[in-house]
């Protein structure tokens, strides 16, 4: 099993807790890097070498100041070195047209927040990582 | 043949030729004296033959004319014959007849006139068909006069031959400018065409025609000014043959009505294209602010998850952390406070649910009433499970409508349904339809739970207005208004019955 830290990107305080709290119980054993906000996700992603330490799934807020994870996902999945990292989205609703547009743009999954335990898990099961 | 016996027989037949026609033929001496006096003759006159011959001619000639019989036969002695002189005779009881008589001069061998040969044609009838028509002619000429319209009487050759005082008036003549001209010096367009044309037509269908519009055309003054008149046209016989009576009415004040009739409803249309078109601006402007109210909803509530989010997360992780820790009043608070941020969720996600209505497409397609009814009816099932509930269902007919909207509504109804009737020990719900007017199909929903006060009924459709207290039972009080909104923009109606502590119903029509 990949162990290498999952990646969160978001920028509320109190959704980062939730998560990490929701994280916590659902007994991954990885550990979790948090980003606060998009660009601080773009710069991460550039320092990413070929062979190095790849996060075996990013957690992506959607809506983020700066640079949204919209954006973010795009890059991720136009840049050839990066398409094949597995993104979930975290969506505040399940609203027919962030999800849609998440999924246009090649969201692996989406989860609705607060990051439920099962959710999140049903999520990986689609991702086929664990 | 011998001579003798062909002459016999020509004499013969000038006797029965004689004696068969209808016309009175008889002879006298120039002296008026009657030589011979056919059958004709005698019906005509009354007297027979025996009674006629050898009496002068006086007989039957009334005093007052016998010079004319002298001026007669002068003329008959000087050789000339008279054609179709039209008299008057005196029949045996003295009644006057009218005839036409021709005379002859009749010749001996050697040519000298010796007698004279009439036929006299009884044209009585002819004469008083013709003193008949003279008297309706006066009559008419009277109503002519007198008729409020200008009457003109054009024959067939176009020309006035009778006009009113009216006539005069309306155009400025004098009867006697204006006799014997063409017609259409007065009305320039002249309706000669239409003289001929429906002149020759029935008396019965020119009276059809009088009846009703007439014709407008123009009239020139004598002193060349123009003015619309309406004519009406009808055929009138008379010894001239058919001539046409012309009734000509001045319309130019009813023109200049009608012009001012024009006037005022093209104001009027003007008018109202200007309240229709500021309507419709402000409708826009409604339209728009409905579009605002909705986009607005939307982005409020969607930004207004997340601090709920936050809220019930850590309420909920307090709850499990400190569970064991909490007294019985901290406990109340916490469950307080986590089951009012539940309830504010649940308002943003009708509120949401709401917003999204108005900006989503409505896809019509037949919606099969009876399954949708079924699948609420499981969903529904964990509320229904401990309690009884009867459910009356009727077969519903396909709708169009969008599959998921009307679902919707229907969750709205029948949720309501059941949650209202909790108190009843069996809840009755019946679901149905009826035919509406206009082809509509109407569904309705009918419960025997707590009813409502139809005083209140404004407010049951409207966006969280409610008509029971929370503690009575729950809700948001935005189902029936998303319901509602579902119905209209599919372009029906909803309502509702309803009868404290008896029970309710909602019905809406859909357009089929």
């Amino acid at each position: 099993m990949d162990l290498n830290p999952i990646w969160l990107v978001e920028d509320s305080a109190s959704d980062i807790e939730l998560t990490l709290s929701a994280l916590q119980e659902s007994s991954l054993a990885n550990s979790v890097v948090v980003l606060r906000d998009g660009s601080e996700a773009l710069e991460r992603l550039s320092e990413l070498r070929p062979g190095g330490a790849v996060p075996p799934v990013i957690l992506l807020d959607i809506k983020m100041p700066k640079v949204s994870g919209m954006e973010v996902l795009r890059k991720i999945k136009s840049d050839p070195s990066l398409k094949n990292l597995p993104v979930v989205m975290l969506t505040s609703s399940n609203a027919g047209p962030d999800v849609r547009e998440c999924y246009l743009l090649g969201a692996n999954a989406y989860v609705v927040k607060p990051v439920e335990f099962g959710d999140f898990f049903d999520a990986l099961k689609t991702l086929g990582k664990f | 043949m011998s001579q003798a016996n062909s002459t016999l027989v020509a004499e013969t037949l000038m006797m029965a030729i004689v004696d068969s026609s209808d016309d009175a033929i008889y002879s006298k001496l120039l002296d008026g004296t009657i030589l011979s006096w056919n059958r004709a003759a005698e019906i005509i006159y009354g007297y027979t033959a025996s009674e006629a011959i050898g009496q002068p001619m006086s007989l039957v000639v009334p005093p007052e004319r016998h010079q004319e019989v002298q001026d007669l036969l002068q003329q008959i002695r000087q050789g000339d014959r008279v054609k179709h002189f039209e008299t008057v005779r005196e029949r045996k009881d003295g009644s006057r007849i009218d005839v036409s008589v021709t005379l002859s001069p009749v010749m001996d061998a050697q040519g000298k006139i010796t007698a004279c040969s009439v036929i006299a044609r009884d044209i009585t009838v002819r004469k008083d068909a013709e003193k008949h028509l003279e008297q309706m002619e006066g009559r008419y000429r009277g109503l002519l006069e007198a008729a409020p319209d200008g009457m003109v009487v054009v024959n067939q050759g176009g020309k006035i031959v009778l006009l009113n005082a009216q006539a005069e008036k309306h155009f400025g003549y004098r009867r006697d400018e204006l006799l014997g001209q063409k017609v259409t010096n007065i009305i320039p367009e002249g309706f000669a065409e239409r003289l001929i044309a429906d002149g020759t037509r029935s008396a019965a269908e020119a009276l059809a025609q009088q009846i009703g519009t007439g014709i407008e055309l123009n009239g020139r003054r004598k002193d060349g000014t123009e003015f619309p008149i309406e004519i009406m046209l009808s055929p009138l016989e008379s010894t001239e043959g058919i001539l046409v009576t012309a009734a000509i009415r001045d319309i130019t004040e009813r023109k200049r009505a009608e012009r001012e009739i024009l006037a005022l409803n093209r104001d009027l249309e003007r008018r109202v294209e200007l309240r229709t078109a500021e309507l419709s601006c402000a409708m826009r402007g409604l339209s728009e602010s409905v579009k605002e109210l909705e986009s607005f909803s939307y982005s409020v509530s969607h930004d207004l998850r997340a601090p709920l989010r936050h809220l019930d997360g850590f309420l909920t992780l307090l709850y499990k952390k400190s569970y064991s820790t909490l007294d019985d009043s901290a406990k109340h608070y916490v469950d307080c406070a986590l089951q009012a941020s539940q309830r504010m969720g649940r308002l943003i996600d009708d509120l949401l649910q709401f917003s999204r209505l108005g900006r989503s497409e409505i896809r019509k397609m037949q919606v099969d009433l009876n399954l949708i009814v079924n699948q609420i009816r499981k969903e529904l099932e964990p509320e229904t499970r401990d309690r009884q509930v009867v459910w009356k269902l009727d077969i519903l007919p396909n709708v169009p409508a969008d599959e998921g909207m009307l679902r919707q509504v229907l969750e709205n109804l029948i949720g309501n349904a059941l949650k209202f009737t909790r108190r009843r020990p069996v809840a009755e719900i019946e679901i149905g339809s009826e035919p509406g007017p206009n082809g509509e199909v109407v569904i309705f929903v009918r419960d025997n739970g707590a009813g409502f006060d139809a005083q209140y009924y404004n407010k049951m459709f409207q966006v969280f207005q409610r008509l029971h207290s929370d503690q009575e039972f729950e809700g948001t009080g935005i189902g029936l208004a998303i319901a509602r909104r579902v119905v209209e923009r599919h372009g029906g109606r909803i309502w509702a019955e309803g009868i404290v502590g008896k029970g309710a119903s909602f019905y809406f029509a859909l357009p089929s």
